[in-house]
C-alpha cells in the first residue's frame, strides 16, 4: 500500500481528505474529545490508585489504563471511515471524484492514509503524554508496571494494525451502505467484539510478552491484508453512485 | 491521442437499470472541437450517456470511445482526458474555491498545479474569490467553480451535464460564453441541456433522445428544417410590392408562400441551400430587407418531435 500512497494523485486525495476532516466539526469534536478522555481517565486512575480499595492488583489497574490506549486507534477511525465513501455520495462529490484518474485501490489508499495519519498521531501523542505523566506524578506500586517496556512496544506494533483494521472495516461498510449511520452501526458491531484479544492481553489472561505482541501483530496483519482485499472488492463504482 | 477518429464515438450503446432500458443502441460521433448538445426529456438517457463516457457506468452492449480509448477497457486513459461537470456543482462546500480546484490539479499530477489553478480561476472570473469557502457562493458562482475544476487539467474533451441548470439569465449567458471560449480553444464539448434556445445558439449539432433512443441528430438548422419544414421569414422595410412578389414566385426552389404587408414566409426546397439565392433575388427586385430568419425555433421543432409517436412504439 505504501507504493500506492506515494503516487501524487493519492497524496492529493489524502491531503484533500485531511482538509475535509479538519473542517468537519462533528468529526473534529469526536476525534479531539475521545483521546483527551482516554488520557485523563487512565492517568487519574493510576494517580489515585489505592491498594486497599482497588479491585485487582497494580497490574490490573495498569491493564485497565492500557485498554484505553488500544481502544483509541480502533474507535477514532470508525466515524471517519464510515463517512469515507457514503459521505462523499451524500454530499454529491463522489461522482466527480470517480472521474479522476485514480484506480479503486488508489482511491481507497488515499482515504486510508488520511484516516490513519490523525488517528496514529493522536493515539501515540496521548500515550506519550500518559507515559510522561506516569513518570512524573504516579507512584508505586503502579508506576513500574505502567512503565513496563512491553506496553509501548505492544502499542507501537499493534496500534497501526488496529487502526488499519478499524479503517478498512469502516470503509467496507461505507462502500456497501446507503446511509452513513448504517455504516457506523455495522462497523461498530464488528469492531467491539474484535477487541476481545486486546482485552485478554491487558487483563493478563494472556501474558503481554514480546512473543504475545508479535503473534498478535502477525494475526492482525493477516486480517488487515484480507480486509484490504475485501474493501477493494466491495468498492463498486456503479453501486457507490447509485442512490437506490 | 490515437488516430483521427472523432473525439467521442458511441457504437450501438445500450444500458439497462434492472428491467428498464435507459439507453437503446445509441450510435453517435462527436467530431474534435465540436459542441454537441444532447436534448431530451427527463429519463431520455442523456445523463446515462454522459456517465458512460465519464467511465462512471459501463455499457451493457455496444462500445463507447473517447479519443479512441474504450471507456470500459481503458478507463484510466479516458479519465486523464476528460473534464466532467455534473448537474449539481458537487463541490467540497467547507473548502475554499482554490482548495477545490487545487485538489483536481494535483490529482491529475500537473507539473505546475498552482499555475493551472490560477489560469482556471482567471478563466471563469473567480480569481478574486479564491479564498472564499465554496459554501458561501451563489449557485452561479459554484457552477463556475465546477467548470474551473473540470478544465484545470486542460482536458481535450468536456462532458457537461446541464451546465446552466438553475442559473439566472445573466449567469447562464456567462456560462454559455465560457463554454464557447473552451470550444474555440479546441475542446470537444458534449453537453446535456434542457435550455433549447441555449442549445440553438451554442451547439454545432444537437442530438435529441427519447426513452433511450436517438431520434434526430444534426445542426439546429437541419433539425428545425426536418421537423418544421424549410420555411424562412423575410422581413422588409416597406410593403411587399409586385417586383418582390414576382422575384419570389419565379424562384424554382419556392414550394409555398404566405404574404403579409411587409413580410414574406417562404417554404423552400432546402432552406440552407436556397436562402442566399432568395435574398439575392429580392434585393435585385429592389426589396429592402430588414431580417431573414428561419420560421420557428429549435424549441418548436423539439416539441413537434416529442408530440410524434416514438418510431417502433405501439403508441398511436
Amino acid at each position: 500500500m505504501n507504493a500506492i500512497i506515494a503516487r501524487p494523485p493519492v497524496r492529493a486525495l489524502a491531503r484533500k481528505e485531511l482538509r475535509e476532516l479538519r473542517r468537519h466539526r462533528m468529526i473534529v469534536a469526536t476525534a479531539a474529545i475521545l483521546p483527551v478522555a482516554f488520557l485523563v481517565l487512565p492517568v487519574a486512575n493510576l494517580l489515585f490508585y489505592d491498594p486497599a480499595r482497588a479491585i485487582g492488583g497494580p497490574d490490573f489497574a495498569v491493564g485497565q489504563a492500557m485498554f484505553c490506549f488500544f481502544l483509541t486507534p480502533v474507535i477514532m477511525p470508525a466515524t471517519m471511515a464510515a463517512y469515507g465513501i457514503i459521505g462523499e455520495r451524500d454530499q454529491g462529490t463522489l461522482e466527480p471524484l470517480l472521474t479522476l484518474p485514480l484506480s479503486d485501490r488508489e482511491l481507497l489508499a488515499g482515504k486510508v492514509a488520511a484516516i490513519l495519519l490523525p488517528t496514529l498521531t493522536a493515539s501515540f501523542a496521548i500515550y506519550a503524554v500518559y507515559m510522561a505523566a506516569v513518570a512524573a506524578v504516579v507512584s508505586e506500586p503502579v508506576r513500574s508496571p505502567a512503565l513496563d517496556w512491553t506496553w509501548p512496544f505492544g502499542l507501537l506494533l499493534t496500534g497501526p494494525l488496529l487502526a488499519l483494521f478499524s479503517t478498512l472495516t469502516g470503509l467496507v461498510f461505507s462502500a456497501r451502505s446507503k446511509d452513513v449511520r448504517v455504516a457506523e452501526h455495522l462497523s461498530g458491531l464488528v469492531l467491539l467484539p474484535s477487541m476481545l484479544p486486546v482485552l485478554l492481553i491487558v487483563t493478563r489472561t494472556i501474558e503481554p510478552s514480546l512473543l504475545t505482541w508479535l503473534g498478535f501483530a502477525a494475526v492482525l496483519a493477516l486480517v488487515d491484508a484480507a480486509l484490504w482485499k475485501t474493501a477493494v472488492r466491495a468498492f463498486d463504482r456503479e453501486r457507490a453512485i447509485s442512490t437506490v | 491521442m490515437k488516430g483521427a477518429e472523432p473525439a467521442i464515438v458511441c457504437e450501438a450503446v445500450s444500458r439497462r437499470f434492472g428491467e428498464r432500458l435507459a439507453l437503446s443502441g445509441l450510435t453517435l460521433a462527436v467530431e474534435r472541437g465540436e459542441i454537441l448538445g444532447l436534448l431530451g426529456p427527463n429519463g431520455s438517457g442523456k445523463t446515462t450517456t454522459l456517465r458512460i463516457l465519464a467511465t462512471l457506468l459501463q455499457p451493457h452492449e455496444g462500445a463507447a470511445r473517447v479519443l479512441s480509448f474504450d471507456v470500459a477497457r481503458d478507463a484510466m486513459e479516458v479519465r486523464r482526458r476528460i473534464g466532467v461537470m455534473p448537474e449539481r456543482p458537487s463541490l467540497y462546500e467547507r473548502q475554499t474555491v482554490e482548495a477545490n480546484v487545487s485538489f483536481w490539479a494535483e490529482a491529475h499530477g500537473l507539473a505546475d498545479p498552482a499555475g493551472a489553478v490560477r489560469d482556471a480561476l482567471r478563466f471563469v472570473g473567480l480569481e478574486d474569490r479564491r479564498r472564499d469557502p465554496v459554501g458561501s457562493l451563489s449557485k452561479g458562482l459554484k457552477q463556475r467553480v465546477a467548470l474551473a475544476r473540470a478544465i484545470v487539467h486542460r482536458p481535450p474533451v468536456l462532458l457537461l451535464d446541464e451546465p446552466s441548470s438553475g442559473l439566472d439569465p445573466s449567469a447562464a449567458a456567462a456560462m454559455e460564453g465560457l463554454i464557447r471560449d473552451l470550444a474555440r480553444d479546441g475542446a470537444t464539448v458534449l453537453l446535456n441541456t434542457h435550455r433549447l434556445a441555449e442549445a440553438e445558439r451554442l451547439c454545432d449539432r444537437v442530438a435529441i433522445l427519447r426513452e433511450g433512443r436517438l431520434l434526430r441528430i444534426g445542426t439546429p438548422r437541419q433539425v428545425r428544417a426536418a421537423l418544421l419544414g424549410h420555411i424562412v421569414e423575410v422581413e422588409l422595410a416597406g410593403i411587399v410590392d409586385a417586383p418582390a412578389q414576382r422575384a419570389v414566385e419565379s424562384f424554382p426552389a419556392v414550394r409555398e408562400t404566405w404574404w403579409a404587408p411587409s413580410a414574406i414566409r417562404v417554404r423552400l426546397a432546402d432552406a440552407e441551400r436556397d436562402t442566399p439565392e432568395l435574398v439575392a433575388r429580392l434585393v435585385s427586385a429592389g426589396a429592402r430587407i430588414i431580417a431573414v430568419r428561419p420560421a420557428g425555433d429549435l424549441e418548436r421543432a423539439y416539441l413537434e418531435l416529442m408530440s410524434q409517436p416514438l418510431p417502433g412504439s405501439l403508441a398511436a
